[in-house]
């Protein structure tokens, strides 16, 4: 599941919805909603409360004559009831109590299951105030099934919830619910995104086994020092590093978007160039540019599992950078556990005749057997 | 991923929601007309309730009637209605037995399983032969594949009613566990004489719908048929008499069995992809009304409509990868013949037919046979 498809198909739903909304409707029987909408500002509240007419009709009784229809002027000669109702079943508390809930004028609001009635609330809390606690009880006793749909917007944060299931007041804090949580979980996401995900492993690793070697006349030799080998390392991880960290952000901020199928099966295709270069040396000194071009399409696989895990409102840079963090933390690692091994063998026959050819033909099958998967295949 | 699948059309549906509703206006006159009430809906009924709260002989006919106007209706506004009336004497010590029934019986209509099981337990344990419980029991067992244990309480249900009605419950049972033919069979020898009507409706209904799993859809019509004239509001027959003419193609057919049913969402689903299939205009708004009910529920947390939101994600909005997220987690609530076809359908059209393993394998262990089934792989 990418994001664009899912993007794509709520840009359907709204095109569907919006055009729906002049056409006159029958009544779709969905369960009991009450639609409440508060906005915070400093020690304010506004919004909205709407309530299907036949929930009023329970609540307050608006069918004056009993003819079983409920006209407006029934509706608006019920106004006050409905305003003493909602006072006594909605409580809106700050940080000093209770808030001085006003009700306004009726008026009337098509869904698309039928006429809802709608009460414009504000309120006045005192002083500003970090949590909102609403005990929400409407309907309660004639329609336990009822339930409030809450849509509160504070500091630019919307939250939503569903109210009235539990007797008593619900809480809300209005600071973005404790960002450094959301970014501990981005952060873990990455470090096993990057372990879990062993093809960008093997990528880097097809790439690295050589860098403790040096190709001469057709062949491989030990590096003699360890400089050489640390620095063609850090060339070729920085490589990688920063051409993903290019395309993960380009992605997960929406400026470039490639399908899911493509960059998974092309990944699959680099792990291949880049593990049969070790069996075929073709590029032999600049392998670092090989990390840096691939590297900008593994940006987009991490991409995907962003686009799944999606980035929350308001902390949308700081949890793709602990993201991007937890995956090169997690690929440094790798790096720290396997190089050192690594450089330790260079100067063994086994090593540079059989380890790395026929373990770069091993990661070079398999990926061939994914890239098969993915591109034709496809999950 | 299966998570972020749902996560993903929980997304969806919420901004859904979130468009849903134009801005509030003035009617133009006092005279304008805003909503019909429907009977048992008025303030003035509120009376009949206040008197149900201390007279058992008055809660349970008027919860009866809510759960009655909520089947006839399709409005689930009636269930919470019936739930207020029941609810003091659920608290009662100990509990009314019949009052237990009722409640059970609302929840077995939100598809609250679990909860009706446990409900049901605490009837039969003070009433052990109540034919109501037992009989609402094997439903529930059936709904969820346990068929061995709805087998028994078919025989728990045979110890309190006549043979034929008795040998309704098991052979609809045995239709599901690998002999359908035999049950079949049996159900075509039972004498409906002297039945109620809603009794001898039943029986169609499952001649009906093991017609259709051993292939045979002119039987299944005509069961069906016999059905609706019998009781024309019999929505779950119409919902399966539907899904018949649209596999067999008779779109405008099934349009027509369903006009002026928009209000029950299972029938609207099926308006809807008739309306697809015909290019109807009429989509928009079917589509439309679907995508609320199912936003509202998904937001609620609840699974009533799970079956039909997967059909909808797969055969309206064609999005087999969403419409397999719904299927898979729609499995994990019920276990129906229909609920292994969407899955199926759905794990198809996504490209990943391992995703209804999990069904197959049902289907194996069980020994179902549905003729659509096979059609289907």
């Amino acid at each position: 599941m990418s994001l664009s498809h899912g993007l794509g198909m709520i840009r359907r739903a709204l095109g569907v919805l919006t055009l729906l909304a002049a056409a006159p409707i029958a009544q779709a029987h969905i369960a009991s909603n009450g639609f409440l909408s508060l906005e915070v500002e400093r020690a304010h509240i506004t919004g909205a409360l709407e309530l299907a007419i036949r929930d009023g009709e329970l609540a307050v009784g608006l069918d004056r004559d009993r003819d079983g229809k409920v006209s407006w002027g029934e509706l608006r000669a019920a106004q006050s009831a409905l305003q003493s109702y909602v006072g006594s079943h909605l409580r809106l508390l700050g940080a000093e109590g209770p808030c001085t809930l006003s009700v306004g004028a009726v008026q009337v609001n098509q869904r698309v299951d039928g006429a809802y009635l709608w009460l414009p609330i504000a309120a006045d809390c005192g002083r500003e105030f970090a949590r909102l606690r609403i005990d929400y009880s409407l309907l309660r006793e004639e329609d336990p099934s009822h339930r409030g749909l809450l849509t509160l917007r504070a500091h630019a944060v919307v939250q939503t919830a569903v109210l009235g299931d539990t007797a008593g007041a619900r809480a809300f804090d209005l600071d973005d619910p404790s960002p450094w949580e959301a970014i501990g979980e981005y952060l873990r996401a990455g470090v096993w995104h990057i372990w879990s995900g062993i093809d960008h492993l093997l990528f880097l690793l097809s790439l690295l086994l050589p860098a403790v070697l040096l190709r001469e006349h057709g062949h491989w030799r030990p590096v003699p020092r360890a400089r050489p080998a640390f620095m063609s390392i850090l060339k070729i991880v920085t490589a990688f590093t920063l051409a993903h960290s290019l395309t993960l952000s380009l992605a997960a901020f929406d400026v470039v978007r490639l399908p899911s199928r493509l960059t998974e099966s092309a990944i699959a295709a680099s792990i291949i160039a880049a593990a049969l270069n070790n069996v075929f040396p073709v590029f032999t000194e600049s392998r670092a540019r090989i990390a840096f071009a691939f590297g900008l399409l593994h940006g987009f696989g991490f991409a995907s599992v962003l686009a799944d895990m999606g980035l929350p409102h308001g902390a949308r840079l700081l949890s793709l950078l602990a993201f991007n963090l937890g995956i090169e933390t997690g690929q440094l690692a790798v790096v720290l556990l396997v190089m050192p091994a690594v450089y330790c063998f260079r100067k063994q026959l086994l090593y540079r005749r059989t380890v790395l050819p026929w373990g770069s033909a091993a990661i070079a099958t398999l990926a061939l057997v994914w890239l098969v998967q993915r591109a034709f295949f496809p999950s | 991923m299966r998570r972020n699948l749902v996560r993903a059309l929980a997304l969806l549906i919420a901004m859904g929601t979130a468009v849903a509703h134009a801005e509030p206006y003035v009617p133009d006159s006092d005279t304008v007309i805003l909503a019909e009430l429907p009977a048992g809906a008025h303030y003035a009924d509120l009376a009949a309730r206040r008197l149900a709260r201390g007279r058992l002989d008055v809660a349970l006919p008027l919860a009866q009637f809510y759960i009655q106007q909520s089947r006839l209706s399709g409005d689930l506004r009636f269930l919470g209605y019936a739930d207020a009336v029941l609810a003091p004497w659920l608290e009662h010590r100990p509990a009314a037995v019949d009052a237990l029934v009722l409640h059970a019986t609302v929840q077995q209509s939100r598809h609250e399983f679990e909860p009706a099981l446990a409900t049901l337990e605490l009837a039969l344990a003070a009433r052990p032969f109540d034919p109501q419980a037992s009989l609402t029991k094997a439903t529930i067992l059936r709904v969820l594949g346990r068929y061995p244990e709805a087998t028994l309480a078919c025989d728990q249900f045979a110890r309190s009613v006549d043979a034929s009605l008795a040998a309704l419950c098991s052979q609809s049972v045995r239709g599901l566990d690998g002999h359908l033919d035999a049950a079949y069979a049996a159900l075509l020898q039972v004498s409906s004489q002297g039945w109620l009507n809603t009794e001898k409706s039943w029986l169609y209904s499952e001649l009906g719908e093991m017609a259709v799993r051993l292939g045979r859809d002119d039987e299944a019509r005509r069961w069906f048929q016999r059905d609706l004239d019998l009781l024309p509001g019999d929505v779950y027959v119409r919902t399966a008499y539907a899904d018949l003419l649209l596999r067999q193609g008779l779109d405008a057919e099934a349009l027509d069995l369903l006009r002026g049913m928009e209000s029950f969402e299972p029938l609207l689903l099926r308006i809807a992809i008739a309306q697809q299939r015909l290019h109807d205009p009429a989509l928009a708004q079917s589509s439309a009304r679907l995508q609320v009910a199912f936003s509202v529920e998904l937001q609620r947390g609840e699974a009533v409509h799970r079956r039909e939101q997967a059909r909808f994600l797969l055969e309206v909005e064609h999005q087999p990868l969403l419409a397999l997220a719904a299927a898979r987690e729609n499995w994990t609530v019920q276990r129906e013949p229909e609920d292994i076809l969407v899955l199926v359908a759905a794990a198809r059209a996504a490209g990943n037919l391992d995703a209804a393993e999990p069904a197959l394998k049902f289907v194996r262990s069980t020994g179902l046979t549905d003729a659509r089934l096979t059609a289907a792989r």
